[in-house]
């Protein structure tokens, strides 16, 4: 201090010099002369909104686009970024709860290999563009001079709901054209079509959380089916007390048949057949013997306990004691599954599937009508496997002048006798929209990079409705990462914009054409608030809902023309063996492989990952000298692949199976180049009904190569818990489940 | 619990069991409940858990060399004696099992450590020091579930390209080449659902806070929560279970489906298992 006095400044001047002259260089700096006259440009380096607390995570209610099950979903959004996704308690699909591959949307985002810029086709490559580029290509065939109308263009997709469909339809209408194809490589419409002829709803609610019995016929309902967080959600009250019972029957154990109680393997194709083996044997009993008309009781007598063990390969015992089960625990439901629709005669098995409901008494209880939507012009697209073949010969026919694609990726899920790579590089003007480039994308001429599920708007109607109607609503979580993405929404606005100023002219964006939508409905939901609150509650929720409306299945209808013969297939000496590849939770048809928490998350059933594996039964295994790790030739009359041997018990011994969603070509670096794609080898074996692909009739031969290659899989060396007491097991009538809290 | 009184009375932390009522005063003691009659084994609580840890992908060629960092897996049998026939059908389905670290009271991993880097808290987890661990992996070699995850690698420099990076949870440290780690019990939601609380003044409600793989689990299977609080639901099962946290052996009725797994190796896990169940009539 004393020196500081000697200077003739202090310390506290010091400091006080300091700070003016600081100021005085930091705004001499900015190119301003004062502090009020560069007050206006201090800006903070983020302007959050007033809720928003760097550190502090703020959840934003949309809806998961990874299945058309379309669960209600919150994102977790910190300092702008969406981090992680759970369930929103408000959906009444996914009731707060989330699936891996739910979860796994994320990496859509985030993904290294996301498509940044719209690509365009200069000769043999597709070279990065702008949209305006971009733009332009698509304009010179789809703008407002274009003449193209009718079946010249087409708009292919999976399946599509809400206010996209709603878009896809008016976009089309403006070319008058009505030629929305919507095709799903694992499309269940064999079954659909079935509930729609027998109950008069193609998805009726099946209530699995009433039912003390469940028979399910390969219906994966935990795994891969219509809306399997919902269902796991209903399977956990039915496990409760008092406990229902599940048996699953069908060739190849999925995760459902794992948690079943009783598990049978069943010959492939021939479920039906084993179906009405318990129809015929249940309507002895009293009591549901007047459940059908006398002729089709007379028919089920061709299925006697003989004749169907021998076609099914299941000891007729089973019958016996799967009827004395359905007798004694009512409620019952009867499911049917991918394995038994996907078949030659997958329509007549399924039919005898639903048939054991009727019977059984089960519509009205464990099967109800589902609630109407007050906006059927947002209900689903039916995606089927058909689409494809009547876009093939559309393609075939050289009409097509424009192709639009989203979602789907033909190339890729076609089998080899489709032949639509070569159909579709015709079309003129092929148009794919995609987050990152894929084997369907890499043929078009332009390719869109669209916005990730977690930066776009949207609206969606799941196919599976169980408790009401559910419109789930899709907000942007974050702001889009790559400047030079765009909403599917907005593309397609700007093309109807050019094509018709007088209705789109006045939507700013897709974010508008969605919020007036919804603000329209608002009468609906009987509402009182001013539009913005409805607005923005519903964007808060992420869901609109319209409760359960009760109403009855009024009309059952059995045609005895619709039942399967009872007849055994003809044994096949070139390909012995049944093929019945597995569809994956989490990979479905091979769109989500780019997905690396997806490749790197075990298989339930072989605990395998980031790679194909063919199962086959220890038992055939051990009688053709098959070890694991063995790389076997798996060949249908369409093609072969080679794949690891994985020894799977939960497999009939004249079966094999490859799982879907590996093999892709051209998908970015997490699914390229890894493993086989085993639609390539399906057969071309078509529902004789609805003309659906029949999946799992293939057959095949399986060679050894020789070569053996270590799987990489997590399990351990054994697969048996050695006494190790780890998953302890109690028999259902010991435990006392009403006990516990 | 200092480093220097970790060394001095090192003889007394090796020697230390639960007893009786150790948490009766205690604010929290986070203990699990799993249902495997309600896990179908479907993997959602796997990935929750790759989401909210900042778990690296591994890749196939480390996979194979047992290199996966999921510190929640499912194990899947198809027995549960030494040895099945070859033509074994199984027609009581699988059982599935959840595992990762079951945060034992008395753990074996924790006596091993050279450097005092794994040890218990006062609310009872199991944790590890990222920072003051060296990489022997001991621990790893002592723990009798395997749920100890080493990083053999500098994942940061390549299992997040560009721009998945972002992705990372930032109330989770990435984890360098030569640290060990586990399952922590989604300790970042814990220790912020405990400040807020603070904050009011209060403890942690039950249902306040749970960790990643249970709020995804779409059966519910999982149950976690406070045991120290007798009114929260994972204490509510415990002891519906008959389930003594001081004990290694559990005098429980026979139609009681809770157990601890490895309970003889008295290590007091915080985990309860309830037995998986099937209608042998079925």
């Amino acid at each position: 201090m004393a020196t500081e006095k000697k200077m003739g400044v202090d310390r506290r001047d010091f400091l006080k010099v300091l700070g003016i002259s600081g100021a005085a260089a930091t705004l001499a700096g900015c190119g301003n002369t004062s502090i009020e006259s560069g007050a206006e440009k201090v800006q903070a380096y983020v302007q959050p909104e007033d809720f928003v607390v760097p550190g502090n995570s703020v959840f934003y209610a949309s809806t998961c686009t990874q299945c058309p099950s379309h669960c209600g979903v919150m994102g977790r959004v910190r300092e702008g970024r969406v981090l992680k996704l759970e369930g929103n308690p408000n959906s009444t699909i996914s009731k707060g709860k989330i699936c891996g591959l739910g979860q796994a949307s994320v990496q859509i985002q985030y993904n290294p290999d996301r498509l940044t810029t719209p690509m365009v086709r200069n000769g043999d490559s597709l070279v990065p563009a702008t949209w305006d580029q971009a733009m332009t290509v698509i304009k010179q065939g789809l703008g407002k001079d274009s003449v193209i109308s009718g079946e010249e263009i087409v708009f292919l997709t999976g399946t599509t709901s809400g206010h996209q469909k709603v878009l896809i339809n008016n976009f089309l209408n403006n070319f008058n054209s009505n030629n929305h194809i919507a095709y799903d490589a694992l499309s269940n419409h064999v079954g659909e079509t079935v509930r729609e002829n027998v109950y008069g709803y193609s998805n009726p609610v099946q209530k699995i959380k009433d039912a003390k019995l469940i028979i399910s016929f390969g219906n994966d309902f935990l795994g891969s089916g219509l809306s399997p967080v919902y269902m796991a959600t209903q399977y956990a009250h039915f496990r409760k007390a008092p406990r229902g019972t599940l048996v699953q029957i069908e060739p190849r154990m999925t995760l459902t048949g794992g948690n079943a109680d009783r598990w049978y393997p069943i010959r492939p194709g021939t479920e039906g057949i084993f179906a009405l083996g318990l129809a015929n044997a249940l309507v002895q009993h009293p009591e549901y013997d007047k459940a059908i008309p006398d002729e089709v009781k007379q028919a089920l007598q061709a299925y006697d306990k003989r004749t169907v063990g021998e076609i099914t390969g299941i000891n007729p015992d089973a019958i016996t004691h799967l009827v004395g089960m359905m007798w004694e625990r009512t409620p019952t439901l009867i499911l049917s599954g991918a394995t038994a629709e996907g078949q030659k005669q997958g329509y007549q098995n399924a039919y005898a599937i639903e048939l054991l409901n009727v019977i059984l008494g089960n519509v009205g209880k464990t099967i109800t009508a589902p609630t109407e939507n007050p906006f059927p012009q947002m209900n689903p697209t039916n995606a089927t496997y058909q689409a494809l073949v009547n876009l093939n010969e559309q393609l075939s026919a050289k009409k097509v002048k424009a192709c639009l694609i989203m979602g789907v990726n033909p190339i890729y899920t076609e089998p080899t006798f489709v032949g639509i790579a070569k159909n579709l590089k015709q079309v003129p003007l092929k148009v794919a929209m995609v987050t990152q480039l894929d084997e369907t994308a890499e043929l078009c001429d332009v390719v869109l990079p669209l916005l990730s599920p977690v930066e776009d708007f949207g609206t969606y109607v799941a196919e599976y409705q169980p408790e009401g109607v559910e419109i789930g609503i899709q907000q942007p979580l974050m702001e889009k990462l790559h400047p030079h993405t765009k909403s599917f929404g907005d593309v397609l606005l700007t093309l109807l914009k050019e094509r018709d100023p007088k209705n789109y002219s006045h939507y700013p964006d897709y974010y508008s054409y969605i919020r007036e939508a919804v603000i329209k409905s608002k009468p609906v939901f009987k509402s009182s608030m001013t539009d913005d609150d409805f607005w923005d509650s519903t964007l808060m929720n992420g869901v609109l809902h319209i409760p359960v409306k009760e109403s009855e299945i009024k009309e059952v209808k059995i045609n005895i023309a619709d039942l399967p013969k009872a007849e055994k297939a003809p044994a096949d000496v070139n390909y012995p063996f049944y093929f019945v590849p597995s569809i994956k939770a989490d990979l479905r048809d091979g769109r989500h492989a780019n997905l690396p928490w997806l490749q790197e998350s075990p298989d339930p059933m072989t605990t395998v990952v980031w790679d194909s594996w063919v199962e086959i039964n220890p038992k055939t295994a051990e009688e053709m000298q098959i070890r694991e790790g063995d790389v076997l030739e798996v060949q249908s009359s369409m093609g072969s692949v080679t794949a690891q041997a994985y020894l799977f018990p939960g497999i009939q011994p004249n079966t094999v199976s490859i799982p879907f969603g590996q093999g892709h070509t051209s998908y970015g670096r997490y699914a390229t180049n890894r493993g086989v794609n085993p639609f390539k080898l399906i057969n071309p074996i078509t529902d004789e009904k609805t003309g659906e692909l029949a999946l799992f009739a293939t057959k095949v031969q399986i060679k050894k190569t020789g070569d053996n290659k270590k799987i990489v899989k997590d399990e351990g060396p054994t697969t048996l818990q050695q006494g190790r007491k780890l998953v302890v097991t109690m028999a259902a009538d010991k435990a006392e489940l009403s006990k516990e809290v | 619990m200092s480093l220097n009184n970790l060394i001095k009375n090192w003889t007394s932390f090796r020697a230390r069991r639960p007893y009786l009522d150790q948490y009766k005063n205690a604010d929290y003691k986070w203990a699990m409940v799993i249902d495997l009659d309600a896990c179908t084994g479907c993997n959602a609580c796997t990935t929750a858990c790759y989401a909210e840890n900042n778990l690296p992908v591994v890749g196939k060629e480390r996979f194979e060399k047992g290199h996966a960092m999921h510190w929640m897996r499912i194990e899947r049998y198809w027995g549960e004696g030494e040895s099945v026939p070859v033509d074994m059908v199984p027609d009581k389905g699988a059982q599935f099992l959840p595992m990762m670290c079951q945060q034992c009271e008395a753990a074996p991993c924790e006596v091993v450590c050279p450097v005092g880097a794994t040890h218990h808290s006062a609310d009872g987890l199991n944790t590890q020091v990222y920072n003051r661990c060296v990489g022997s992996r001991y621990c790893s070699a002592n723990c009798p579930y395997k749920v100890r995850y080493f990083n053999w690698w500098q994942y940061a420099d390549f299992a997040w390209p560009n721009p998945l990076e972002l992705q990372l949870n930032p109330d989770v440290s990435v984890r360098s080449k030569g640290v060990m780690e586990k399952c922590t019990f989604c300790v970042q939601r814990l220790r912020e659902s405990m400040d807020h609380a603070k904050t009011d003044g209060r403890l942690v409600r039950d249902g306040e806070v749970t960790t990643a793989c249970a709020q995804a689990c779409p059966t519910s299977a999982i149950t976690f929560g406070n045991l120290a609080n007798p009114q929260s639901q994972v204490a509510k099962v415990w002891k519906n279970q008959q389930i003594a946290l001081e004990k290694d052996e559990q005098k429980k009725d026979e139609n009681m489906r809770g157990y601890r797994i490895f309970e003889e190796f008295r290590t007091y896990p915080s985990v309860v298992y309830l037995e998986r169940v099937r209608d042998l009539e079925a």
